[in-house]
């Protein structure tokens, strides 16, 4: 039964600064083990709903759940403090208190709940292995490396065993090598310990690499929620394929009905091509976005549209090559795999799969 | 949104309290100046605005005090340049020493700079004027006790301030910005005239605003030097008007407003020239320019350096101690005759002794006390969403643009006429000291409390820690180097305070820098330096201790 009910509740959530509508009417839930990521680009209200959530923050309107109870409430006039709200959160400049060692900062949450020093103390010695820094326990906080912190910090929200852990950009101050393992440290220790997170990051790679699911936030509101593939395959708005990889927008019109249930769409500046019928009904026309890496050079089968284009650039990035192809729509952008050579100047044909053509 | 009682109560009391006060006294300042009936009945029964008037009769006053703002300003702007430009930009050896003892003018304060330079310079007597003299000349060398010897010492004395605002603006610029030019081109010398002069011109413009509006209300030196010869500036007469029978307090406290009014014109002129001319210090960071190489020239500038130091600090110490140890003060080494007889006088008990223990008394307690409740008033300014507090703050800061003799004045008042009995007691003094230097302590806090990351508290109160736990594991032990600066500060500000300790010290309640100014008009000036002494090894020592904590705990400073 505790299976079906989620840990976080969020609920036409609103929060003002003033005259400006930082959040507004953000509504989400977020079931028990799962971990969720807020993705957005910087001012788009994803930390302030974290800060909310964590109580940091005060709403001006909406409700808040955790655990099934009730921690704000416009309507009630509730506002329960952050300590008393029983979740932990690991934030972005890591917040190690640099006047105490290693095991001090992560024995905080525990002393709090004034829990008996044996107890602190094997608790403490868990989570550091968990994260491994046991040999510096004893060690000033202030002489540690920014990997380090990081795992301090993770290892002190953990370390009261929370089952909300609130995560505010908890990597974006690592270098790019040692971001993409903690990374996967962290969701290896999120599935193992089975704790509820709630994840803000404005790395869409990094969304879509930890997430069971993604909220994409823009101005305040949610753009779309779905599985990290969900949101790649099917972008539901210009603002999310634009955000999330890299993809090309084209605009043009729907003319009418092609074979296979697909929909027959004009590009502007000539050709014709068969894209994929929305399923919902969603899409307004005018647009659709391709992503660049599902576009191929050569004929490869009668399903798909092959357009022919030159290679007007191509620059090398190591693990693919990005092409600007001059086609009858403009310029495009395409990813190959480094493997795939062309010259810039030589004739080619693109061809992609109808499915790929999500219409906007 | 409710917020915690308890926090929320201490918050308002706080702030009500000291906002009270710093308006009190003003109230009455701006009261009195307004009465033109009987000057000792209260409340006054006429008002009238003919104090303010009357005071543009007294022209020579005005232009004396312009006479010397001007001077000193200039002087101390040219002082402080110099230095500025020798320690930040020139490779000269040495510099991070000279840079340290730039410092201790400061903390030398304009009295004993006062004392010390009339001990060298006075008519006949100075020590210089002796030497000169000695050597066959029949006239003295320079009277320290005229217009241009108060500019001097008082420019000596600001200079050290100046020094700190221009050097700053010379190290806030990004050395790269001259890169470019040079790598564009330009000469080293139309990349000075192009580039670094204009960079640098909004932080000289606005310390030498800064400079004459602490001219304008600077007490020590004019006092010391200037009441011998008869020669008075606004502050001077201020003090003339209240202390002298009877006492004319509309005219002081019109005197004191005016004062006050230009100071803050000054001070916010200062300010808009800071934010608005200035293109430097937007990043805010601090760069350490590449020091110019400046070959044989480095020996020149490095007397020019020292030259500063020894005018400022090395030859007044000197004078003072030569003369403290002798019964009359003499440069001729065969007329010496020394003595320990004026450090004996200066401690002992039934004469000046109880001075210095009220110093030390006032000192530590005020603060001790202050401390904790500016700490919390600069927690509730910088980091908490009270709603009143960005007027609090400006209330606060009042103090720093009143002369502290001004408002002396008005604490006088505004405490003699309570029926609260603390008038001519330690208390009216600890009450005053609290709140002028409240700016003092707030500015100092301010920084550190900025400096602590606001998530460090966050994740305090995240982790499950109420407001009174997160202060004290995690905000208050963060905030200590600070609050031990802050300590000290107020301590060395307490100990030597001169302008609002002359009207409020009563006979039962003498404090040490109004005393050694009356042992310098009335008694000798061998006791005087002696006293003078003990107050600077008194700072020096506070000084001392401050740069070893904030040294060991390291980056934290002022």
């Amino acid at each position: 039964m505790s299976q079906n009910i989620p840990r976080i509740e969020v609920k036409d959530l609103v929060v003002k600064y003033g005259n400006v509508t930082a959040v507004d009417r953000v509504s989400f839930n977020i079931g028990p083990g799962e971990l969720v990521t807020l993705l957005g680009p910087s001012g788009c209200g994803k930390t302030t709903t974290l800060r909310a959530i964590a109580g940091l923050e005060t709403p001006s309107d909406g409700t808040i759940r955790l655990n099934s109870q009730t921690m704000y409430s416009g309507a009630e006039r509730l506002n329960v403090p952050a300590e008393k709200r029983g979740v932990s959160m690991v934030f972005q400049s890591y917040a190690i208190w640099p006047h105490m060692t290693v095991f001090e900062n992560v024995a905080y949450g525990l002393r709090v709940r004034k829990l008996p020093q044996a107890e602190v103390k094997q608790n403490v010695d868990r989570v550091l292995d968990m994260v491994q820094m046991r040999q510096y326990a004893d060690r000033p906080s202030s002489k540690l490396s920014g990997g380090q912190q990081q795992r301090v910090a993770v290892a002190r929200a953990i370390a009261f065993s929370p089952n909300v852990v609130l995560f505010d950009e908890p990597l974006s101050n690592l270098d790019a090598k040692l971001r993409a393992e903690m990374r996967v440290e962290l969701r290896e220790l999120q599935r193992r310990l089975d704790i509820t997170s709630l994840y803000v990051t404005h790395d869409q790679e990094e969304a879509l690499a930890i997430s069971d699911r993604v909220i994409v936030m823009n101005g305040g509101q949610i753009e779309q929620l779905g599985s990290p593939e969900d949101i790649y395959d099917r972008p539901g708005s210009h603002f999310v394929a634009d955000f999330v990889g890299s993809a090309n927008m084209i605009p043009g019109k729907v003319t009418g009905d092609g074979p296979d249930g697909y929909l027959l769409y004009e590009m502007t500046g000539g050709a014709t091509v068969r894209i994929m019928r929305p399923a919902d009904g969603r899409g307004q026309g005018g647009t659709i976005a391709l992503r660049s890496a599902y576009i191929h050079f050569g004929q490869t089968s009668g399903r798909q549209n092959a357009v022919n284009g030159t290679i007007h650039r191509r620059m090398f990035h190591g693990d693919f090559i990005q092409y600007v192809v001059d086609w009858p729509a403009g310029q495009l952008i395409v990813r190959r795999p480094p493997t795939e050579m062309f010259e810039e100047g030589s004739g080619v044909t693109v061809s992609f799969a109808p499915e790929h053509c999500v219409l906007l | 949104m409710r917020m915690p009682s308890a926090q929320q109560w201490t918050m308002l009391v706080l702030l009500f309290v000291c906002s009270a006060l710093v308006l009190y006294p003003l109230g009455f300042l701006i009261t009195q100046s307004l009465n033109t009936g009987d000057p000792q009945v209260f409340p006054p029964e006429e008002f009238g605005l003919s104090n303010y008037f009357n005071l543009y009769e007294d022209v020579r006053i005005i232009s004396n005090t312009l006479l010397v703002a001007c001077i000193s300003t200039v002087l101390a702007v040219i002082f402080g340049f110099i230095q500025a430009w020798i320690l930040t930009r020139t490779a000269i050896p040495g510099r991070e020493r000279l840079e340290r003892l730039m410092e201790l003018p400061y903390y030398m304060t304009p009295l004993i700079g006062a004392l010390a330079w009339g001990v060298l310079l006075g008519p006949k007597t100075g020590l210089i004027n002796q030497l000169w003299r000695s050597i066959g000349f029949e006239s003295d060398l320079f009277d320290i006790y005229t217009p241009w010897g108060i500019a001097w010492v008082m420019a000596l004395f600001e200079g050290t301030v100046a020094f700190v605002m221009i050097s700053a603006s010379m190290k806030s610029m990004d050395p790269s910005l001259e890169e470019s030019s040079r790598v564009l081109g330009a000469s080293k010398l139309r990349t000075m005239l192009k580039i670094t002069l204009p960079l640098v011109t909004p932080g000289v413009l606005s310390a030498t605003i800064f400079v004459f509006a602490e001219m304008l209300g600077s007490f020590a030196a004019a006092f010391v030097l200037g009441i011998p010869g008869r020669f008075y500036v606004v502050t001077t007469s201020i003090w003339q008007a209240a202390l002298s029978w009877p006492p004319d307090y509309g005219r002081a406290a019109a005197m004191g407003l005016s004062l006050f009014i230009a100071m803050v014109v000054s001070l916010g002129a200062a300010r808009l020239v800071m934010r608005h001319g200035s293109y430097a210090t937007i990043t805010g960071k601090a760069f350490r320019p590449r020091p110019m190489d400046v070959g044989l020239m480095k020996w020149p500038l490095l007397s020019i350096a020292w030259g500063y130091i020894l005018f400022a600090v090395i030859l007044p110490l000197g004078a003072l101690t030569l003369t403290s140890f002798q019964t009359f003060a003499t440069v001729i080494i065969p007329q010496m005759k020394f003595t320990l007889a004026n450090y004996q006088t200066a401690l002992q008990m039934g004469s000046l002794g109880p001075a210095f223990i009220n110093s030390m008394i006032l000192g530590v307690s005020v603060a001790t006390i202050g401390v904790p409740i500016i700490g919390v008033l600069a927690w509730i300014i910088y980091r908490s969403n009270m709603p009143m507090r960005g007027p609090m703050e400006y209330i606060i800061m009042v103090p720093a643009a009143v002369p502290r003799l001004v408002f002396g004045l008005g604490l006088l008042w505004a405490w003699i006429n309570i029926p609260i009995p603390i008038y001519g007691t330690l208390w009216l003094l600890g009450i005053a000291y609290f709140t002028v230097f409240m700016p003092l302590g707030l500015r100092t806090m301010a920084g550190v409390v900025l400096q602590v990351d606001k998530s460090l508290e966050e994740c305090a109160r995240v982790c499950g820690a109420g407001w009174g736990y997160q202060m004290r594991t995690v905000t208050l032990p963060l905030l200590r180097p600070g609050l031990i600066a802050a300590w000290l500060l107020i301590f060395i500000s307490s100990v030597r305070e001169l302008g609002a300790s002359v009207f409020l010290m009563g006979p039962h309640s003498k404090v040490i820098a109004p005393s050694i100014v009356n042992s310098w008009l009335t008694a000798s000036s061998e006791l005087s330096a002696a006293m003078a002494l003990i107050q600077t090894v008194m700072v020096f020592v506070a000084v001392a201790i401050m740069f070893r904590v904030a040294r060991r705990v390291g980056g934290v400073h002022e």
